[in-house]
């Protein structure tokens, strides 16, 4: 479905991408795993054509509209509510407005739809901007760290939620810096550093291959072995 | 066009919550009526719509000028609009939607103006024309702004003076032939010139606007070519 090959990207003198490829099936849940700075939402920008890359091939197999994006920056409208920025969207993607509500309600925020957004709490604005990007119940949808500075219990929702995404067809590509994440809702994961791909496979397959006897946390160890840097 | 209706209606709410702009749209209109009431129709000597001409100037050169680009500078900030591209909105629907908000609002405030003035007949439709030509070249040179300018504040920090130079041009003019001189060439001194006077040559000032408006449309089109919308 999606894919990225030889993708090689630089910002000035500072080569940000190199030789990147990997492959992503349908219906897949596919983790980017690497530290800060390691390109991860640049990827996720030269797939969405946000940005072009300076090499390589990639493409997504679906049309824009049939995507969901939610990326660290949220785009809100701050003086509209949550159903007010919701709304613009469901307007522009020709659906009912009702699916506004819908999608509010599976991000637990009904009960704040008239709230402005400039009121949330960082959580619920995360929240908001998740429901936004399924509002249109995408084919493909690319989550940049979508329990980035969360707290447990939302983060653990937001993991009910993708999983449930999945099981209605969707394929997710998401960005994280979280193992424990990677491990629990990852089909397949890419190992990202500085840039390169160090590893890729299933969470379990890739500790297997490096001799780890548990999954958790040693995709981490695998990690550090690989790289010599730690995650977090 | 239901992108459009939708960036319509997004730009209407968010005006409505937006305080500091509410107030440059209801300011202008609201002294203009205070002075027209309480300085112009009791003094013999100036005409009742003096303060009328005057203002809508000002309004035409400032708050519709500092809106439009206030407007896209934070939504190319914030990074609404990529989000709004990304949902397969098309740039130009966004420079409709807004630029229609605008009109409407311009459109609204003219008559406010209008009735405050006394005009009547072909004079109030006049009136209406006129301003709402000045509003469009405004909102085609704020456009213009909010898509060269790195963030928010520095939209404003180019809009502001720029808009009060346009704006205040034609009050300076009354007191200043070189001033007159000077800026005859830009919009709003031929939008005062026209509603000020009803008797004068239409043709020429309506040229000069009708080429304000095509020479502020170029440069919106080369900046977009240059810069894009995010
Ligand atoms: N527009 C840009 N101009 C210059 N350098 C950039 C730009 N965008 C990203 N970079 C650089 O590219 C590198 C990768 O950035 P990227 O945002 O893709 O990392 P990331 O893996 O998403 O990190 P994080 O986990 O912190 O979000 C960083 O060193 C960053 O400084
Ligand atoms: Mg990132």
């Amino acid at each position: 479905m999606i894919q990225m090959s030889n993708i090689t990207k630089r910002f000035g003198e500072q080569t940000v991408l190199s030789g990147v490829t990997f492959k992503v099936q349908e219906k897949e849940i596919f983790g980017m795993l690497g530290p800060s700075g390691a390109g991860k939402t640049t990827i996720i920008n030269i797939l969405t054509n946000q940005l072009s890359a300076d090499s390589g091939t990639h493409s997504i197999g679906v049309s824009p509209r049939e995507t969901g994006l939610m990326l660290d920056e949220d785009g809100l409208f701050v003086r509209l509510s949550c159903l007010e920025n919701l709304n613009i969207f469901a307007d522009i993607y020709g659906i009912s407005r009702r699916k506004s509500r819908e999608a509010l309600k599976s991000v637990g925020l009904e009960l704040a739809a008239k709230k402005a957004v400039g009121q949330l709490s960082k959580a619920m604005r995360q929240r908001l901007a998740l429901a936004r990007a399924i509002l249109n119940r995408p084919r493909v949808l690319f989550l940049d760290e979508p329990t980035g500075g969360l707290d447990p219990a939302t983060a653990r929702g937001i993991h009910k939620l993708i999983l449930g995404l999945r099981e209605r067809g969707s394929t997710i590509f998401l960005t994280t810096h979280n193992m424990d994440e990677a491990v629990r809702l990852c089909d397949r994961v890419v190992l990202l550093h500085m840039g390169v791909i160090v590893e890729q496979g299933a969470p379990a397959e890739i500790c297997k291959r490096h001799e780890a006897v548990k999954t958790v946390p040693d995709l981490e160890e695998v990690f550090i072995k690989m790289t010599g840097v730690e995650l977090e | 066009m239901r992108s459009v209706k939708a960036i319509f209606s997004k730009q209407l709410r968010d005006m409505f919550k937006n305080r500091t702009v509410l107030i440059q749209f209801v300011v202008f209109p609201l002294v203009a009526f205070a002075f027209t009431e309480i300085v112009a129709k009791p003094n013999g000597s100036i005409p009742d719509s003096m303060f009328v001409t005057m203002f809508a100037s000002i309004y035409a050169g400032v708050t519709v000028l500092t809106t439009t680009a206030g407007t896209i500078a934070e939504d190319r900030e914030r990074k609404s609009l990529r989000f709004l591209i990304m949902a397969g909105m098309k740039p130009y629907q966004y420079m409709l939607g807004v630029g229609g908000v605008m009109i409407a609002a311009s459109l609204l405030v003219a008559v406010v103006f209008g009735a405050t003035g006394g005009f009547h007949g072909v004079n109030f439709v006049r009136f209406v024309v006129v301003l709402v030509l000045g509003s469009v070249a405004s909102s085609l040179l704020g456009a213009t702004l909010g898509i060269v300018s790195k963030n928010q504040q520095a939209a404003a920090a180019m809009a502001m003076p720029l808009g009060m130079i346009l704006g205040f041009t034609p009050l300076l003019a009354m007191f200043s032939q070189t001033v007159k001189k000077l800026f005859c060439i830009f919009y709003t001194m031929q939008v005062d010139m026209l509603v000020s006077d009803f008797s004068a040559d239409f043709t020429t000032p309506a040229t000069v606007i009708i080429v304000n408006i095509a020479v502020f449309a170029a440069l919106f089109a080369f900046a977009y070519n240059k810069k894009g919308l995010s």
